[in-house]
């Protein structure tokens, strides 16, 4: 009985038009933040360099080539790259100063001998697991990480000679080993393949490892840095682009298109992100409009079932289920619409050849709970303070 | 419950000059279980008193008691504790509501404490000679079948004090009794008492006393 003499002043129409803004926002906040999640976490895992990392150097020109122009990096150089707001983190690529050769050592495989260039990077740069990347003297077996090219090489020799191709698989269980020598010394070190990159062309070894192979077969103690790995921001891959051609310097294009789509991708999705808040912020804002005008339109009932002896709490509990019911219908019809639109997006970008994650995001699940819970304490504020008030007359 | 009103002065009536035997700035007590009328002509403030014994009107200088309480020191709560069991009121404008029917008007009220069934509610309409209207909306009504509306909603609820500002303003002599009748046994039922305000003297009831503002 108090909801038909509460809710029979009702203009059908604005309600209708702030459910549909409702709707519309809460649609696109969920889907916006899903995807957003989803394109930042596109391309990790698939390497073993960390999000957002790239390795540069500078531009190989004329100039390099007749020793005019130098192609390392000095540390005042270094320092300037760090200073750059849009840059998470610089460190050098540090090299081997002597002559390394990587062959198999293993019975069931032929004999694959090759000189090889080894490099190591900071391990904050790296999406490997500590306990396999680690090294110290006197370990029999020295992990590596190989680059996929030489993994194709392996496999074109193994091909050539009869014998059947390796997977990533198998390839981490064939033993390899190292030839570490200068002028006057010469020593074996067996290493393991732990994992594999597309983004590096050198063979990856732990710090330690090359620290302690420098030490004792460096032939130059001066470390030239040729290298370094940069570590971007999220979304302003752009920027760091655009500073890498400025200061002429250059890295694997793989990475850079990665880089750019992620930023590209997530912009836009920030973008649509930002209106769906604000549809959301409008048509929540319009509907508790409509929850005072309702509780304007009720001034008399509200203040005479007062007198009568209904409680304050009651009549606000009245007015606070109906919006909280209304804001919940709306969620769920968008979520509903969130599902579906997503399935019909994922089908899109698995055709585009974009292999996003398909499994849902709890932050979108959660974005639409907290805006669910914002509009429900923001109504029962509205609901109390229009009651209350009405107890004051 | 009695009801003590200590030099209560309402804002409005304070440029008013009030008579010797006036309650307003003086000390008088509504005694528990009696019968009392309030004659007093226009614009003195019957509308005033009821409204502030009620704690809807809180601009006045001076104490209003129920018992030994401040009634302006009672929570929110206490107040809805009040409104549906102690003080039951007639207001000057009634205050039903139009748009709901003779029936949905009295059992909104009567739903708060289910003081009475809704046979009982049907009889006291019976009484007032409504009973026929227990489906029409209030809004249909005349004046003097709402009046008589507003007063059975006042009773279906237990009380201590039944409150009516001129509630038989638009009521024959014959309604008004008959009124009056079921009134004061449903007071003495519960050992409650009224205050009927008035704009004349009335002598077709018995009033234990009479006050006058």
């Amino acid at each position: 009985m108090i909801r038909k003499l509460l809710f029979r002043h009702q203009d059908i129409a604005q309600l209708v038009i702030a459910i549909i803004g409702a709707f519309l926002g809460m649609t696109f906040l969920l889907t916006s933040i899903h995807y957003l999640i989803k394109v930042n976490e596109f391309g990790e895992g698939a390497d073993i360099l960390g999000p957002n990392t790239i390795i540069v150097q500078k531009k190989v020109s004329t100039s390099n080539t007749l020793n005019i122009a130098k192609s390392d990096f000095t540390k005042r150089e270094l320092e300037n790259l760090r200073k750059e707001s849009f840059i998470i983190d610089v460190q050098p690529v540090e090299t081997n100063n002597f002559d390394v050769s990587f062959e198999t050592a293993d019975k069931l495989v032929p004999r694959f001998r090759s000189d090889v260039f080894i490099q190591t990077v900071d391990p904050d740069f790296l999406d490997v697991k500590s306990e396999k990347w680690k090294w110290k003297e006197g370990d029999s077996i020295v992990p590596i990480i190989m680059p996929r090219d030489f993994l194709v090489m392996l496999n074109t020799f193994m091909s050539a000679s009869g014998i059947p191709q390796v997977s990533d698989e198998l390839a981490m269980d064939i033993k390899f080993k190292f030839t570490l020598s200068n002028e006057t010394e010469k020593e074996w070190a067996n290493v393991r393949i732990i994992g594999f990159t597309n983004e590096v062309s050198s063979i990856l070894v732990p710090q330690s490892f090359m620290s302690w192979a420098n030490k004792k077969y460096g032939i130059d103690d001066n470390q030239r840095i040729t290298q370094v790995m940069i570590s971007g921001k999220e979304s302003e891959f752009g920027l760091v682009e655009e500073m890498l051609k400025k200061k002429h310097l250059e890295s694997r294009n793989g990475q850079m298109v990665i880089g750019r789509l992620k930023s590209m991708v997530g912009t836009l999705i920030l973008i649509v992100l930002g209106i769906s808040i604000i549809a959301v912020f409008v048509s929540g804002l319009v509907l508790i409009q409509y929850l005072q005008l309702l509780l304007s339109k009720n001034t008399y009932e509200v203040r005479t079932l007062l007198r009568l002896g209904y409680s304050p709490k009651l009549l606000t509990r009245h007015f606070f289920l109906y919006f909280t019911k209304v804001f919940g219908v709306v969620a769920l019809l968008s979520l509903i619409s969130f599902v579906l639109f997503k399935f019909w997006l994922d089908t899109l970008f698995e055709e585009g050849g974009l292999y996003i994650g398909t499994t849902f995001t709890v932050t979108s699940i959660a974005s639409l709970l907290a805006a669910y819970g914002i509009f429900a304490f923001v109504s029962y504020l509205n609901a109390k303070k229009g009651i209350y008030r009405s107890n004051n007359g | 419950m009695d009801i003590h009103f200590e030099n209560v002065m309402p804002h409005p009536l304070a440029s008013i000059e009030h008579s010797s035997d006036s309650i307003w700035g003086s000390k008088v007590s509504l005694r528990a279980g009696h019968k009392i009328l309030l004659n007093a002509s226009s614009g003195k403030g019957k509308s005033t008193f009821a409204m502030t014994v009620f704690g809807i009107r809180t601009d006045y200088d001076g104490i209003v008691r129920y018992d030994d309480r401040d009634i302006q020191s009672f929570s929110v709560e206490e107040w809805v504790q009040i409104r549906q069991r102690k003080i039951a009121t007639v207001f000057q404008d009634l205050q039903l509501f139009h748009n709901l029917s003779v029936a949905e008007n009295l059992l909104l009220k009567n739903h708060l404490t289910d003081f009475k069934s809704e046979q009982e509610i049907k009889n006291l309409l019976a009484i007032l000679e409504i009973d026929h209207k227990w489906d029409d909306r209030c809004g249909l009504l005349s004046m003097g079948q709402q009046q008589r509306v507003a007063i059975v909603r006042a009773l279906c609820q237990p009380f201590h004090w039944l409150i009516m500002d001129e509630p038989f303003s638009h009521l024959d002599d014959r309604n008004s009794v008959r009124c009056l009748e079921m009134i004061a046994k449903e007071c003495d039922a519960q050992q409650a008492g009224f205050v009927l305000t008035s704009l004349d003297d009335d002598e077709r009831f018995p009033y234990d006393y009479e006050l006058k503002l």
